[in-house]
């Protein structure tokens, strides 16, 4: 109950505040201006049976609210310089940590040519690197077939640098391009280290190279963007086997041999009508080694993931939307089976109180579960010597409310 | 009392929906701007952020107004965006690091002075709203 009070004065307050804090913050620092702005949200989700996203959602829980601030400013006409600061709660993922979400040089020689490098957020896809930003979307959460809040950390930013632009193409329209390369930063908070904490525990960080690139093509077609992303990861680390997990107390490493992921998409943006669809694949291939026990296993995954949604807005205030997310965590194996995919169908109603401040109230009817190694949502009730749960029930229906601002 | 809330509530919903007046909107430019005129789609990868100069190498600044029907007309009519699709563009380029937000200006009037005194910037305002010190471009 006291939980309940916690959460609800939270949501009051998260829900007041936007109206106390609407302006644009900007300061002068050595004679350049310097801009400010922050966006976060609050959400309350309450499911009929399987708890989701490591909330307690069956009670309901409000324990899933973001914060980012960022400041920039424009040093010259072609330089430019800015950091943004990220923190979240979700369930048991993440509990308030404060973490750089972005921090670049970013130089524009040309409109067709530009880099930055630092600490930067990494394009993949129409939204991998603005997921966290609330107020962009229709939806209270994002297809998580392929934008998985709880994995949001294995690709999300990358230190290194980009090399970007944009190409017209005269009566062709346009392509932006971008290709990036670096280290993928560590995220021990990740969904993935949650599901199989029961096995191990990481010692050194799982993290590696990463480089890739993204093409979008905006079409001589008015309002239609279609495009082409790629990533290959290589990231390695070390831990040592939990009690309960099958090599007890042993140190091991894990070696990413491959990991690559292409993704497709396209967006039809017109009037009040907004459609996206995308295509996803993402192919591992993890070795484990286990020194001590003379052990090495390969383990590969063939996910695919996709969704269409389609959101039109009646009004200044109002839109109305559906998606249907598909995800198979390994497309070899039969995807009938609960335990091996997640198809959601999900219908929402965004309302814009004011230019910075939304509410989202949003429906999801989820039909199976995934694998306990696709870390996608539903942790606990993996049955066997690794969970402490008691089984998935393989329909799931959510009601989600999230209010957001952003200035 | 039914009725009476019935009819709050009616207003309340008419309210969401009622369509604003329309105005007459004009672009502006500072004088320095080399042009008197502009095209929709010129005017439009200004207005996003993914243009800051114009054809022959013109360098342009846009200036936004907060809210309002001329806001509103201007985007309708010539970038063919909702407010809220627009905002959520600007904000897109902030919060990823692509970009910063235009500067965004009250009333009219204080677009006009804002751009009559600034080198490259370009605006947009009521026709009836008095524009002296800044050129009219044509929008083709």
């Amino acid at each position: 109950m006291n939980r309940l009070i916690v959460g609800t004065v939270a949501a009051l307050t998260l829900g007041i505040s936007p109206a106390l804090i609407h302006a644009q913050y900007n300061f002068n620092l050595a004679g350049r201006q310097v801009q400010v702005h922050s966006f976060g949200s609050q959400g309350f989700a309450y499911s009929n049976d399987n708890s989701y996203l490591t909330m307690n959602t069956s009670q309901g829980s409000f324990n899933f609210d973001d914060l980012g601030v960022n400041l920039s400013t424009q040093i010259t006409d072609k330089f430019r310089v800015g950091a943004q600061g990220y923190t979240r709660r979700l369930g048991e993922l993440n509990k308030g940590q404060v973490t750089l979400d972005w921090a670049q040089a970013d130089y524009r020689f040309e409109p067709w040519l530009g880099v930055r490098g630092g600490k930067v957020k990494t394009v993949l896809g129409l939204y991998n690197n603005l997921q966290d930003v609330d107020s962009l979307f229709t939806w209270a959460l994002l297809p998580q077939s392929m934008y998985p809040i709880d994995l949001r950390g294995s690709t999300i930013a990358h230190y290194g640098g980009d090399v970007y632009g944009k190409i017209p193409l005269r009566k062709y329209g346009k392509v932006d391009y971008t290709v990036y390369g670096g280290e993928l930063p560590s995220d021990p908070h990740q969904g993935f280290l949650h599901a199989l904490r029961t096995i191990f525990t990481e010692k050194t960080p799982y993290t590696g190279s990463i480089y890739g690139g993204d093409l979008k093509w905006t079409t001589p077609l008015k309002g239609f963007l279609a495009g082409a992303s790629y990533m290959a990861q290589h990231p390695s680390g070390s831990g040592v086997g939990a009690p309960t997990g099958p090599f007890p107390g042993q140190p091991f490493t894990w070696d990413s041999k491959k990991r690559q992921i292409s993704q497709f998409y396209v967006r039809y943006l017109v009037k009040g009508l907004h459609i996206d669809g995308e295509y996803h694949r993402d192919y591992r291939d993890l070795s484990i080694r286990v020194p001590s026990m003379n052990q090495l296993s390969d383990v590969q995954w063939n996910a695919r993931s996709w969704y269409i949604s389609g959101a039109y807005r009646l009004s200044r205030r109002i839109e109305v939307g559906s998606y249907y997310s598909f995800f198979t965590p390994d497309q070899n194996v039969d995807t009938s089976l609960p335990g091996n995919h997640i198809y959601d169908k999900v219908a929402t109603a965004r309302f814009d109180l004011k230019s910075f401040w939304t509410v989202k109230v949003e429906g999801h009817f989820i039909d199976g579960y995934g694998a306990i190694d696709s870390a996608r949502g539903f942790y606990d009730g993996f049955p066997g010597p690794s969970s402490t749960g008691s089984g998935f029930k393989p329909q799931t229906n959510m009601f989600l409310v999230r209010t957001g601002f952003s200035f | 009392m039914k009725r009476l809330l019935y009819v709050l509530l009616l207003a309340a919903s008419a309210s969401i929906f009622v369509a604003p007046a329309k105005a007459q909107v004009i672009v502006i430019a500072n004088p320095g701007v080399k042009t008197t005129e502009i095209s929709k789609n010129d005017l439009r990868d200004v207005f996003t952020g993914s243009a800051t100069k114009l054809p022959g190498g013109v360098k342009v600044v846009p200036i936004l107004l907060k809210a309002g029907t001329v806001h509103e007309e201007f985007l309708q009519v010539y970038i063919g965006k909702s407010d809220a699709a627009y905002r959520a563009g600007w904000r897109s380029m902030v919060f990823s690091g692509d970009g910063s937000m235009p500067k965004t200006l009250d009333s009219d009037a204080a677009v006009v002075e804002f751009v009559a005194h600034n080198t490259g910037a370009i605006g947009y305002i009521s026709k009836a709203t008095p524009h002296e010190g800044v050129k009219v471009l044509a929008v083709k």
